[in-house]
């Protein structure tokens, strides 16, 4: 995909949102990471490449809203087992670049590749893939639509993954 | 050390068993030999080789095996090895091909595994080499046979046949393909695959556990209660406001399920309710099914609620939520577990959505459900390693269980199904089952 020529002023804009959101899921922060999704914002995570549709296969996460809130409460819930443990993450987001742009209302679509080390139960695991983010004006800012994260390894026999990458 | 038959079983008592079934290596090389290689283990379902030349791969326990699909439509387990140096023939998840070629020496294979072609044949001649003696050809799996499109295989040529080794525990397996309006499921929407840091039966002996949902899935069950009753009542109905909360039902509630086990280890929990019973029902889908079947067997066919069905070792079935769970073990603390959700022919596709949003919500890596389980698993594999016992227990409801003559049921909260996996796992261990 080609980059669509953008000012550098909206480039940074969108950049800064990418990076906001990687510190808040690097903690995680799951009640302000919310708050940057539409309120029909939707995070999808497929099982293979190039998939098409997120219902009519099988994907590693799709949550709209409502899950997202359940996720939420459940990630700080005192008796969730797999909860116990510390979950520290280490995100880096490069090659971002804007593959779409409506000049009219800002809204656009923003593809970036990302590295993502997940300390979880005395263990290290790396994620690596491709961001693909779906922004929409809001006010003077942005807000996420979609967004989608393909794993490089997203149909092999992973282990559980305990949070948002 | 080297186990003898006497002490292996010893390892297995009426109301408990040893440590060792999940921390010994040794134990697990023996129960792949003797209960992979003595039982009927799941293959896959015949729609994921829908013509000629397709096929999966797949471990047979330690072994690397193909499902095939030949030219005749007729569907062949083969062991995936070349005839020649031993070298895999078929090294992707699946496929579709003409015939096996080995990628080392080109030898060549027919779908049935018949070696056609061996390259510069001169070499062999007078050497003895016979290019038509069947060890040279992909060699077939001692049995396979299939039930309702769902293909086993068997290592052991003296296995009963997979209608009698199934027993009454295929009214399940019937009754998933029956709450098709054509009769048929069929594999869609691909595969999950979760690594498991934990040992095989941990998995299974979990399926009919009922004395552990309300424990370890409560914060989901609360997440989701205390969110959705923020949302505005005329709200569109959603699908995982029926999935998730169940999961939180009481005591009372599991223990009217009951629970029922077979011969050969198989057992489900349910049958007139289960935590899938509850689901609406789709107009669309309920009208196919009342024109496919009439009303009175409609209802005997959706009124058959079952939660997890084992056909033990190796595959668990929800047939209300028309999704699997395939158990390939690696090591004994490590396996695989394999969702793979089907579609019902003739239903609308909102019923295959449903099916993965379950397998999505329940049973993915990234579900709120299935790594609790898992934690509670791998914390199993990690505190067996003491020495402080060397016995888990299974009493609960012990001597209550009710034998009948093909089956013994029993309250839902009880341990028969523990004690039915580990007759069976005798057995096949010590020989007297083979």
């Amino acid at each position: 995909m080609t980059s669509v020529v953008t000012s550098n002023e909206s480039i940074r804009e969108i950049e800064q949102l990418l990076y906001k959101e990687a510190s808040l899921l690097d903690r995680p922060d799951l009640d302000s990471w919310i708050e940057l999704y539409t309120d029909d914002g939707t995070y999808w995570m497929p099982a293979i490449e190039d998939q098409e549709d997120p219902l009519n296969h099988i994907s590693l996460f799709y949550d709209d809203r409502v899950i997202m809130e359940v996720r939420r409460r459940n990630f700080v819930h005192p008796r969730a087992a797999s909860k116990d443990y510390k979950v520290r993450c280490s995100h880096i987001i490069s090659n971002i670049q804007v593959t779409e742009m409506d000049e009219k209302t800002g809204n656009c679509t923003v593809t970036s590749n990302f590295h993502c080390f997940m300390y979880y139960r005395d263990k290290q695991t790396p994620y690596a893939g491709k961001y693909t983010h779906e922004l929409v004006r809001d006010g003077n800012g942005y807000k996420i639509h979609h967004k989608r994260v393909d794993l490089i390894n997203c149909d092999a026999a992973l282990n559980t993954i305990i949070i948002y990458i | 050390m080297a186990y003898s038959t006497r002490e292996i079983d010893d390892l297995v008592q009426t109301t408990r068993f040893h440590r060792n079934l999940y921390t010994d290596p040794e134990i697990f090389d023996l129960e792949m030999e003797r209960i992979w290689g003595r039982s009927w283990i799941y293959i896959g379902h015949e729609s994921q080789v829908p013509e000629p030349g397709t096929y999966m791969t797949l471990n047979f326990g330690k072994m690397p095996v193909v499902m095939v699909r030949d030219k005749n439509n007729e569907v062949h387990v083969l062991h995936n090895r070349c005839g020649h140096k031993g070298a895999k023939l078929v090294d992707l998840p699946c496929g579709k091909i003409g015939g096996f070629r080995c990628c080392y020496h080109g030898w060549t294979y027919r779908l049935d595994g018949k070696l056609l072609g061996v390259p510069y044949m001169e070499g062999y001649e007078g050497t003895g080499f016979d290019k038509e003696d069947p060890q040279y050809s992909m060699q077939k799996l001692a049995r396979y046979d299939s039930h309702r499109g769902f293909v086993f295989a068997s290592m052991n040529p003296d296995a009963p046949d997979l209608k009698t080794w199934m027993g009454p525990a295929a009214d399940v397996m019937d009754n998933l393909c029956d709450r098709a309006p054509e009769g048929e499921v069929e594999a869609a929407g691909g595969v999950l695959r979760y690594e498991h840091e934990c040992n095989w039966k941990a998995f299974i002996e979990n399926l009919n556990d009922t004395m552990h949902p309300m424990i370890v899935h409560r914060s989901v069950v609360d997440a989701a209660e205390d969110y959705m009753k923020t949302l505005p009542e005329e709200s569109t109905r959603r699908d995982e406001a029926e999935i998730l909360p169940p999961f939180g039902q009481s005591y009372k509630y599991m223990e009217d399920m009951g629970i029922t086990g077979f011969k050969y280890g198989h057992h489900y929990d349910g049958g007139q309710h289960s935590i899938h019973a509850a689901y609406t029902l789709d107009p669309e889908y309920e009208a196919a099914m009342l024109k496919a079947y009439g009303k009175e067997r409609m209802h005997e066919i959706l009124s058959f609620n079952t939660h997890n069905t084992l056909y033990y070792p190796s595959l668990t079935i929800k047939s209300a939520v028309q999704n699997i769970r395939v158990v390939r073990p690696i090591a004994h603390n490590k396996t695989i577990i394999e969702t793979y959700s089907f579609r019902l022919k003739g239903a609308p596709d909102s019923m295959l959505r449903r099916t993965l949003l379950y397998s999505r919500l329940i049973n993915s890596n990234g579900s709120m459900v299935g790594p609790d389980d898992l934690t509670a698993y791998s914390r199993i594999q990690e505190g067996l390693k003491s020495t402080a016992s060397d016995w888990i227990e299974m009493h609960r409801n012990f001597g209550r269980d009710e034998v009948l003559e093909d089956r013994t049921v029993g309250k839902g909260t009880s341990d028969l199904d523990v004690r039915t996996q580990y007759a069976a796992w005798k057995e096949y261990m010590t020989g007297a089952g083979a």
